[in-house]
């Protein structure tokens, strides 16, 4: 299942960048922003233990097990990325950390569950999963140039730090800290 | 200016303008976020979070405004009642849709939906904001809430 959810996060990843490079900076944000009250709506219907089968179908087979509420996981992505397009201009930067957030991280995940070798720091995530979002990340070179390289070490090394903060949150911070210092 | 930023400006209805100036007036809006909390809460605990979550996100909100250094869109329109600070991100905005994270898992959860957009909305009508300013408040108000949230739980319980 885990699986399943990582492709559908890289998939709305990539989407989002094709949408972004279609329709403008502008009308993304518009539509991310949109996104984030519709899902909070379906959240606060969650919670008052009012299930749509659609809905139940999506959480029973894309949301994780204990998490902070109901549509988390989710709400974190869309909010990583309605922060990424808000505070960068460049729409070539944005979607190289789209990138990094959907396919590095989802790679990340996947490739993490299959390795053997942990972080010294960080017992919880693998080298080989480290390695693969570094490595898939590197894929925005197509958009920031060079520039990709320390922003993808940026984001292995926050990624694998042990924090209590999901990564669709913590990425996008860093990254944003990251393009707007340099 | 954006598309919806021009949009919301351009509506010319005198009644919505002077509601506009009202929620302007940070001492009217504090006070209006005060009756919300109080409509909506009466646990003490609760309370005590909403406050502490608006008010960290208003100094994020702050020291955001002070890093970043956006222009106003009312300042190229040199509007009258054009605050002098900069733009990104509202902070009228960001303390409205903090509030109403606060309230992601009560039934009046609707009601303080419609209270942060008619908020933001105020803010595009004045021009004071443009859309990605409110944008950004509801992404800012969503972490701030999340990290309160935690540190809440691990000193206080659930």
């Amino acid at each position: 299942m885990e699986n399943r959810r990582q492709i559908v996060h890289i998939l709305i990843g990539l989407t989002t960048i094709a949408f972004l490079f279609l329709f403008g900076r502008g009308v993304a944000i518009a539509s991310i922003f949109i996104t984030i009250l519709l899902g909070l709506i379906i959240i606060n219907q969650l919670y008052l233990g009012r299930r749509t089968p659609v809905i139940e179908w999506i959480i029973n087979n894309f949301e994780r097990k204990n998490v902070h509420f109901p549509g988390w996981g989710s709400a974190c992505y869309a909010t990583g990325v309605l922060l990424l397009c808000c505070f960068l201009t460049d729409i070539n930067t944005i979607a190289a950390c789209i990138l990094i957030i959907a396919l590095g991280d989802g790679l990340a995940t996947i490739i993490g569950k299959m390795g053997r070798i942990s972080i010294p720091y960080n017992k919880n995530k693998k080298i080989e999963g480290s390695v693969a979002l570094f490595i898939s990340s590197l894929a925005g070179y197509i958009y920031v140039g060079p520039l990709i390289f320390p922003a993808a070490l940026v984001a292995t090394i926050v990624e694998s730090l042990p924090m209590d903060i999901d990564d669709n949150i913590s990425l996008p911070i860093a990254l944003i800290i990251f393009f707007m210092v340099v | 200016m954006d598309i919806i930023t021009q949009l919301a400006f351009s509506i010319n209805n005198q009644l919505l303008t002077d509601i506009s100036l009202l929620i302007n007036n940070e001492l009217i809006f504090i006070g209006i976020l005060a009756i919300a909390v109080l409509l909506g809460e009466r646990r003490f605990p609760k309370i005590m979070k909403i406050i502490s979550v608006i008010v960290f996100a208003v100094i994020i909100g702050i020291c955001l405004k002070s890093i970043l250094i956006i222009e106003r869109p009312c300042a190229e329109l040199d509007l009258v009642h054009c605050p002098e600070d900069p733009s990104f991100p509202s902070l009228h905005a960001l303390a409205a849709f903090s509030l109403m994270i606060a309230f992601l898992n009560k039934r009046s959860f609707v009601l303080y939906m419609f209270f942060a957009i008619f908020i933001a909305f105020t803010r595009l009508v004045l021009a004071v904001h443009g859309f990605t300013d409110i944008a950004a408040s509801l992404a800012v108000a969503m972490i701030v809430y999340y990290i309160v949230d935690r540190i809440w739980v691990r000193y206080y319980g659930e």
